[in-house]
C-alpha cells in the first residue's frame, strides 16, 4: 500500500528563495506537522490538545575550508523571506568554524537511485486522526478499567501526522508523510487482604501505528505485572542466567550499537576492528531503514539518500557501520549507508528539523535464532530470570554499558516461570574489548519470532552469567 | 519574524476571541534562540541553537482543560489556534468552575546578565571550547575529549482572562567537558559539567586544575581492574548523587499531581518523620544564577523556595493551581512547560539537600567500609513505587574509615524511605554544589533543572552498571 501523498512544500519554498545565492553545496530539510494529545487521569480525560500544529526548516550549507569541510546549519520556525535570508546568512557565517573531517560531499541529485518504497503511515490515523485517537482512547480506557482493584494512573496517547520535504543545491526535491504515536500508560494495582503497598506497572511505547487490536489482552498482562509487583522480593544476588525480551532491549540496543557502530565512533577510534569477535556466533545484526513501520523508517533518509540495510554483525564478526555523507567522505567510502538521519535515541523529540544530519540508527535488527516460542526458551533455560522491565537501562554509548533498576522480573525455575522480583540492579557491557565478558558475547539462545519494539527487531535473547545486585 | 514584544497585541485579541466560550483562557507565547558548540578532535560544530517562536492557549472547558498551538505569531496563525481552541471546548462541554486560583497581575523580569555571551563573538567561544579541550587532552593518555559549550534565550509572555500578565527573559550558559581514555579497544571517560543561568560568568569556575582532575579520574578508570562492589552497603553520596536523589528518588514523589492522582508512596506520609534531624531537602525556583531558576511558572505564579523535608519531617509538596485547590494549599509556582509545544505539568525547579554539620573526612570515618559515589549521570524516579534508581560514572572504595581504589560505574538502589532512614549525616556548605540538567515527566517534556546538596552518608543497594 502506497503512503498518502504529501501537499507540504516547506523545504521547497526555502530552496526557491536561495537558489542562486548560496555558493556552496546546501541543503534544507522542513517539516509540517500536526499533534493531537489525550492525557489521562485515573479513568477520565484530563486534558485534550490539539491541533498543535508546527512548521520549520533547517538549512545546512558544506563549505569546502583548508582543514576539510566547513559546516553551517541553522534551523527556525520563521518562513518568511526576512527569516530565510536571516537563516542563511547565518549558516554561512557559521560553515567557516565548522570543521568536519569530510574533504568533500557530493549531495544526491534528481537522477540518483529513487527513493525505497516503504511502509510508514498509520492509515486510519492519517485519514481520521482525531477520531482515530479518540477510539484509541476508548479502547485503551475498556482495556485497563473494569478490572478489580486496577486503575491506570497516568498516561497519555500523542499521535503526530508528519509532512518531510527535503531540497538540496543539487536539484533534489523529495516530500513524503509518516505517523508516529507514543502511548504512556501506568497500571497500578491496590487493594487484597494482604495490604501491600499499590503496585505499578509503566509502558512507554513510540511507534508509527496506533491499532487498539489486542490492548485487551496486552492490558491483563500490565494489570497481572502491577498485582505482581506488589508482592515481587528481591532478586539473588550474583552472575545469572537472564531472558531479555525486546521490550527491555530496546532501550539498550538502539543507542549503544547506533553510535559504536557508526562512522561517528570509527573516527574516534571506538568500533570494533572489521572482522573481530564481538558477538556469539548466532549474532547476527542489521540495521534495516526498509523495516515495515519501523521508527527510523522512511523512503530517504535526511539527505536524500535511499534508505537501505547494512549488516552490522555476521556470525558474531563485526561487519559494516552505519554512515551518513560526511563520515563516508571522512572515512574513505564511497557512498552514505542511507543513515544520515536527524532525530536522535534517546529522548527523540517528534520533530527533527531542528537538527543537523548524524549517522543515526534506523531500526536494529537481530535475526531470530531456533529458540522457538518464549515458553520453549524458558523450558530450555531451567532455572534463571525473565527480565519483565528495567525503570531505566541508563544506555551508555561511549563505554557501552547499561545497567539500572529491575521493576519487575521473574524466577525461572525448573523450566517454568516462578515467583516474581522487583529491586536491585541488573548491568553490563553489551559489547566489550577482545576477551573482556560482554553481553552480545554471552547469548547462549535466541528466540524463533522477532518482536519489533521502537527502534529494535529482535528475538527473546537468552544471555549467561549477567551481573545482578539483589537485596542481600 | 514577529518578535513576542511585538506579537503581544495579537496574543491579547486572540484571547478576547476566546473569552465568550470559556471562563477562563490563557496563552504562553515563546521565542528561544541560542548558540551550541561542540569540539572534539575530530570536528567542530557550532550551531545556532533553533529559533522557536509559537504559543500555546489553554482554556478551561467546564470537564477538563483543552489546548492548541501553534508556531505562528502573526493574527492569522494565532486566530487559528484560537478558533481550534473555541471548538476544542465545544467537544468536552460542563459546568464545573475552573480548579484553582489564576494569577492576577502584571509584572516583568530577567536574567541579570555580566557578561553576555551573545555580544562574545563566535571565534571567542571557539577559542574558549579549544582551551578546555587542551587544558583536558594535556594529561597523558587522553587523546580525545569532547566540549560542549551552549548558551540560550528563553522569552515568554503569559496573558490571561483573568487580566494577568508576565514576560520574562531567562538566559542560560552551559559547558560540559568529557575527556576520554581510548586502549584496545576499551573506552572510559569522566565528566565536568557546568551551567546556570547568566552569561560567560557562570563558567568562571571552569579551571585548569578541575578539568585536568577529571582528565586524570578518566585514565584511571581505564586502567582499573577493580569490580563495583554488589549489595546492600554504607554509601557516600557526591554533591551530584545526594542531589539526584533527592530530584529523582525524592522529588517527583513530591509533584503534587502524583499525590493527586494516588500515584505517590508519599502522599500518606505528609507531615511524618522519614529522616534524621540533618535532614533537610528543598525545592527552589527562586534562587539566582541557578539551572533550573525563573522567575514565573507557566500559570504566571511566582516562582519561591519549598522546604519539602524540613530536619527529617516531611513538610509540604511541589502545587500547580490545580493541585493546591484540591489540597487547600496555595500554588508553589512550579507549573512548567517544557516548551510552547508542551503542557504543563508539577515540575521542579532546582532541588536539593540542606548542608549539614560534618567533614568529609568525618564522614569517611564513620562509613568505615563502603563506597563513595561519584559523577551521577541519571536516575530515574519510581512514584507510586518508591523504589530509587541512580546511575553514577565512578566512585571509590572506603575500607576502614579511609578512602581506597576507584571503582567502575554503578548503579544504586533500594527503597527511598528506607535510604532516608539510613541516613548519618551530610557535610557542610563548603562541600554544598549543583550540577545542571535536564528532566522529564515520564519519557517526555525535557525541561531545565539542577539539583545538588553536599556529601550524604547513608545505605543503599549498589551493583554495577
Amino acid at each position: 500500500m502506497s503512503a498518502p501523498g504529501s501537499s507540504a512544500d516547506t523545504a521547497f519554498r526555502v530552496a526557491e528563495r536561495l537558489r542562486g545565492k548560496v555558493e556552496a553545496p546546501w541543503e534544507v530539510f522542513g517539516e509540517r506537522l500536526r499533534r493531537y494529545e489525550v492525557h489521562l487521569n485515573g479513568g477520565s480525560v484530563e486534558m485534550a490538545r490539539g491541533p498543535i500544529e508546527l512548521e520549520g526548516f533547517g538549512l545546512r550549507v558544506l563549505r569546502p575550508v583548508p582543514s576539510g569541510l566547513g559546516v553551517g546549519f541553522v534551523a527556525t520556525t520563521g518562513l518568511g523571506d526576512e527569516e530565510v535570508d536571516r537563516v542563511r546568512k547565518a549558516a554561512e557565517e557559521f560553515a567557516p568554524f565548522g570543521h568536519s573531517p569530510a574533504k568533500a560531499v557530493v549531495l544526491p541529485g534528481s537522477g540518483g537511485p529513487g527513493p525505497a518504497s516503504v511502509e510508514s503511515v498509520d492509515r486510519a490515523l492519517w485519514e481520521r486522526p482525531e477520531e482515530t485517537l479518540a477510539e484509541y482512547v476508548h479502547a485503551l480506557l475498556e482495556a485497563t478499567g473494569g478490572r478489580p482493584e486496577v486503575v491506570p494512573s497516568f498516561g497519555s496517547v500523542r499521535v503526530t501526522l508528519g509532512e518531510a520535504t527535503l531540497a538540496n543545491s543539487s536539484g533534489l526535491e523529495r516530500a513524503y508523510t509518516q505517523t508516529l504515536t507514543d502511548v504512556e500508560v501506568a497500571v497500578k494495582a491496590f487493594g487484597g487482604p494482604e495490604g501491600a503497598p499499590p503496585g505499578e506497572y509503566w509502558v512507554n511505547r513510540r511507534s508509527r501505528q496506533l491499532d487498539p487490536r489486542g490492548l485487551r489482552e496486552e492490558a491483563a498482562e500490565w494489570a497481572q505485572r502491577a498485582q505482581d509487583a506488589r508482592r515481587a522480593k528481591a532478586p539473588p544476588t550474583g552472575p545469572q542466567r537472564i531472558l531479555f525480551p525486546t521490550d527491555v532491549m530496546t532501550d539498550v540496543m538502539p543507542s549503544i550499537l547506533g553510535f559504536r557502530f557508526s562512522g561517528a565512533a570509527e573516527l574516534r577510534h571506538m568500533t570494533p576492528k572489521a572482522d573481530s569477535k564481538v558477538a556469539a556466533d548466532s549474532v547476527h545484526l542489521w540495521d534495516d531503514g526498509q523495516f515495515p513501520f519501523g521508527l527510523g523508517t522512511a523512503p530517504v533518509d535526511d539527505e536524500g539518500t535511499p534508505s537501505g540495510r547494512t549488516r552490522l554483525v555476521k556470525s558474531g564478526e563485526m561487519g559494516a557501520v552505519m554512515l551518513d555523507l560526511i563520515h563516508a567522505s571522512a572515512t574513505g567510502r564511497p557512498d552514505s549507508t542511507g543513515n544520515g538521519r536527524r532525530d536522535s535515541i534517546d529522548f527523540a523529540p517528534w520533530f527533527h528539523f531542528t537538527r543537523a544530519p548524524a549517522p543515526v540508527t534506523t531500526t536494529i535488527v537481530l535475526e531470530p535464532g531456533k529458540g522457538g516460542t518464549d515458553e520453549e526458551m524458558i523450558e530450555a533455560a531451567g532455572d534463571g530470570i525473565w527480565l519483565g522491565q528495567l525503570g531505566y537501562a541508563f544506555p551508555d554509548d561511549i563505554s557501552a554499558a547499561f545497567g539500572g533498576e529491575i521493576r519487575i522480573g521473574y524466577r525461572i525455575r525448573h523450566g517454568k516461570l516462578a515467583e516474581p522480583i522487583r529491586g536491585g540492579t541488573l548491568g553490563g557491557v553489551l559489547i566489550a574489548a577482545p576477551g573482556d565478558p560482554s553481553i552480545l558475547g554471552s547469548v547462549s539462545n535466541l528466540g524463533s519470532r522477532s518482536v519489533l519494539s521502537g527502534h529494535l527487531s529482535a528475538p527473546t535473547m537468552q544471555v549467561e552469567n549477567v551481573t545482578v545486585a539483589g537485596d542481600t | 519574524m514577529t518578535s513576542l514584544r511585538e506579537a503581544e497585541e495579537e496574543l491579547a485579541h486572540a484571547l478576547r476571541t476566546i473569552e465568550p466560550h470559556t471562563r477562563y483562557a490563557e496563552v504562553m507565547a515563546e521565542s528561544a534562540e541560542g548558540v551550541r558548540l561542540r569540539h572534539d578532535k575530530e570536528s567542530t560544530d557550532p550551531v545556532p541553537a533553533p529559533r522557536m517562536r509559537g504559543a500555546v492557549f489553554r482554556a478551561w472547558s467546564g470537564s477538563s482543560w483543552v489546548e492548541t498551538a501553534t508556531t505562528g505569531l502573526d493574527s492569522r496563525s494565532l486566530n487559528r489556534a484560537a478558533d481550534g481552541l473555541v471548538r476544542a471546548i465545544a467537544k468536552a462541554p460542563g459546568t464545573l468552575p475552573p480548579p484553582g486560583e489564576p494569577s492576577t497581575g502584571d509584572a516583568e523580569a530577567a536574567t541579570p546578565v555580566r557578561e553576555s555571551m551573545f555580544e562574545r563573538s563566535l571565534v571567542e567561544h571557539l577559542e574558549f571550547a579549544k582551551t578546555l579541550f587542551g587544558w583536558a587532552t594535556s594529561v597523558p593518555g587522553i587523546g580525545n575529549a569532547i566540549v560542549n559549550l551552549g548558551y540560550a534565550r528563553d522569552e515568554r509572555c503569559f496573558r490571561s482572562t483573568a487580566g494577568a500578565r508576565r514576560f520574562q527573559t531567562i538566559t542560560r550558559t552551559s559547558a560540559s567537558i568529557v575527556p576520554l581514555a581510548i586502549e584496545n579497544g576499551r573506552v572510559e571517560y569522566d565528566f565536568l559539567s557546568h551551567g546556570g543561568t547568566g552569561g560567560r560568568e557562570v563558567l568562571a569556575t571552569l579551571t585548569e586544575a578541575k578539568i585536568r582532575e577529571v582528565a586524570l579520574e578518566a585514565k584511571a578508570l581505564l586502567a582499573t581492574k577493580a569490580k563495583a562492589p554488589t549489595g546492600s552497603m554504607t554509601v557516600l553520596l557526591d554533591p551530584g548523587t545526594a542531589g539526584t536523589f533527592a530530584h529523582e528518588s525524592f522529588g517527583h514523589g513530591t509533584e503534587a499531581d502524583q499525590l493527586v492522582r494516588d500515584r505517590s508512596y508519599l502522599k500518606p506520609l505528609l507531615g511524618q518523620r522519614l529522616g534524621p534531624e540533618c535532614l533537610t531537602l528543598v525545592d527552589d525556583g527562586s534562587m539566582p544564577g541557578k539551572w533550573g531558576s525563573m522567575f514565573f511558572d507557566d500559570e504566571g505564579h511566582r516562582s519561591q523556595r519549598t522546604v519539602l523535608v524540613d530536619h527529617g519531617v516531611f513538610r509540604e509538596v511541589l502545587h500547580d493551581r490545580e493541585t493546591a485547590a484540591v489540597m487547600h494549599r496555595t500554588p508553589t509556582g512550579n507549573a512548567r512547560r517544557a516548551d510552547f509545544l508542551s503542557r504543563p505539568f508539577v515540575r521542579m525547579t532546582n532541588t536539593f539537600v540542606e548542608p549539614g554539620e560534618f567533614t568529609f573526612d568525618e564522614l569517611v570515618e564513620e562509613a568505615k567500609d563502603g563506597v563513595i559515589l561519584q559523577s551521577c549521570t541519571s536516575g530515574i524516579e519510581d512514584p507510586l513505587g518508591g523504589n530509587m534508581q541512580i546511575k553514577v560514572k565512578k566512585g571509590r572504595r572506603i575500607e576502614h574509615g579511609k578512602v581506597t581504589e576507584i571503582l567502575p560505574s554503578m548503579a544504586l538502589s533500594g527503597k527511598v524511605l528506607e535510604v532516608l532512614a539510613s541516613v548519618r549525616g551530610a557535610s557542610r556548605s563548603a562541600d554544598f554544589d549543583m550540577s545542571p540538567g535536564f528532566c522529564g515527566k515520564g519519557h517526555t517534556d525535557l525541561l531545565p533543572v539542577s539539583s545538588g546538596g553536599p556529601y550524604l552518608l547513608a545505605r543503599a543497594v549498589v551493583g554495577p552498571a
